[in-house]
């Protein structure tokens, strides 16, 4: 059971049947941590082996989905995944409760907060490596859906999120949210944030589809 | 039960919840329901945080005013 969406599958130039999925258990990230865990691992070996510097390394290589699985356990967490071909394409981390809008003209009102979103590690581009991935558009998928999720709570659309420094085009540029600025108590990621108005915009000029 | 339905029950409220149960709903720009839905997720939370032996604290840095919340 899930949404049907598409994605693009970046050899053939085509867009390909996916589902989204959501009301992810705690076994379903234990499952995708299985299956990315040895892709990391192989990358880590080839970016090490190709002499690539640290700060250039996809900067969640070291992310752990098994171990946040336990947050599920509460009900202001949620996870949504994407698969298609028999296999896991994305995943997101959303919380629904204690984050409260900071752009001013909706401060104070809660928003849908993004914990952690990430594609799989077939899905990454590593130009250091030469590797491209082999969908795209996951990330779009998975940010209309927060929106989505944010309308259903009473939220009108407002989403908010740190964006690790390697991401911070897509969701600024790409997505057109607000670039709020680094935030100290969360070690300096950049914060970003849908108004409802910015959200409306994404989810109707397709949400970058 | 699937993570969507909904179960719907009647909560009696006084005089003086209910009407910090609308100023709430109106500050946060929010349905009564989504205001009581976030209140339960907030203080399963603070309990499953807190029985884990973490403790609740409210901080006012200007004011340099750090007071332990108690959880019942």
């Amino acid at each position: 059971m899930g949404e049907r969406v598409q994605v693009a599958e970046r050899a053939s130039g085509q867009l390909v049947e996916a589902t989204l999925h959501e009301g992810l258990t705690t076994r379903d990230l234990e499952v995708i941590e299985r299956s990315w865990a040895a892709h990391r691992a192989e990358l880590v070996a080839a970016l090490m082996g190709a002499g690539v510097e640290r700060r250039l390394w996809p900067e969640s290589l070291h992310w752990d989905w098994g171990r946040k699985a336990p947050l599920l356990e509460l009900l202001l967490v949620n996870a949504f995944g994407v698969a298609c071909r028999g296999g896991w394409q994305a995943v997101m981390m959303t919380k629904t409760a204690g984050y409260d809008a900071r752009v001013s003209s909706e401060a104070g009102k809660p928003l849908v907060y993004v914990d952690f979103v990430e594609t799989a590690p077939w899905n990454w581009t590593i130009s250091e490596l030469g590797r491209l991935p082999v969908f795209k558009g996951l990330g779009s998928v998975l940010i209309r859906r927060a929106v989505q999720q944010s309308r259903a709570e009473g939220f009108r659309g407002r989403v908010g999120l740190h964006a690790l420094p390697q991401a911070e085009r897509f969701y600024g540029q790409v997505c057109g949210m607000t670039r709020v600025g680094p935030d100290a108590a969360k070690q300096d990621l950049v914060y970003f944030e849908f108004t409802r108005q910015q959200a409306d915009a994404f989810i109707s000029g397709g949400g970058d589809r | 039960m699937s993570t969507t339905e909904r179960r719907t029950m009647t909560l009696n409220l006084t005089e003086a919840e209910m009407r910090v149960l609308e100023a709430l709903a109106e500050k946060k720009d929010l349905s009564k329901t989504a205001v009581l839905r976030q209140a339960l997720r907030l203080y399963q939370l603070i309990e499953h945080r807190t029985s884990q032996g973490e403790r609740l604290v409210l901080e006012d840095d200007r004011l340099a005013k750090k007071a332990e919340v108690m959880v019942l």
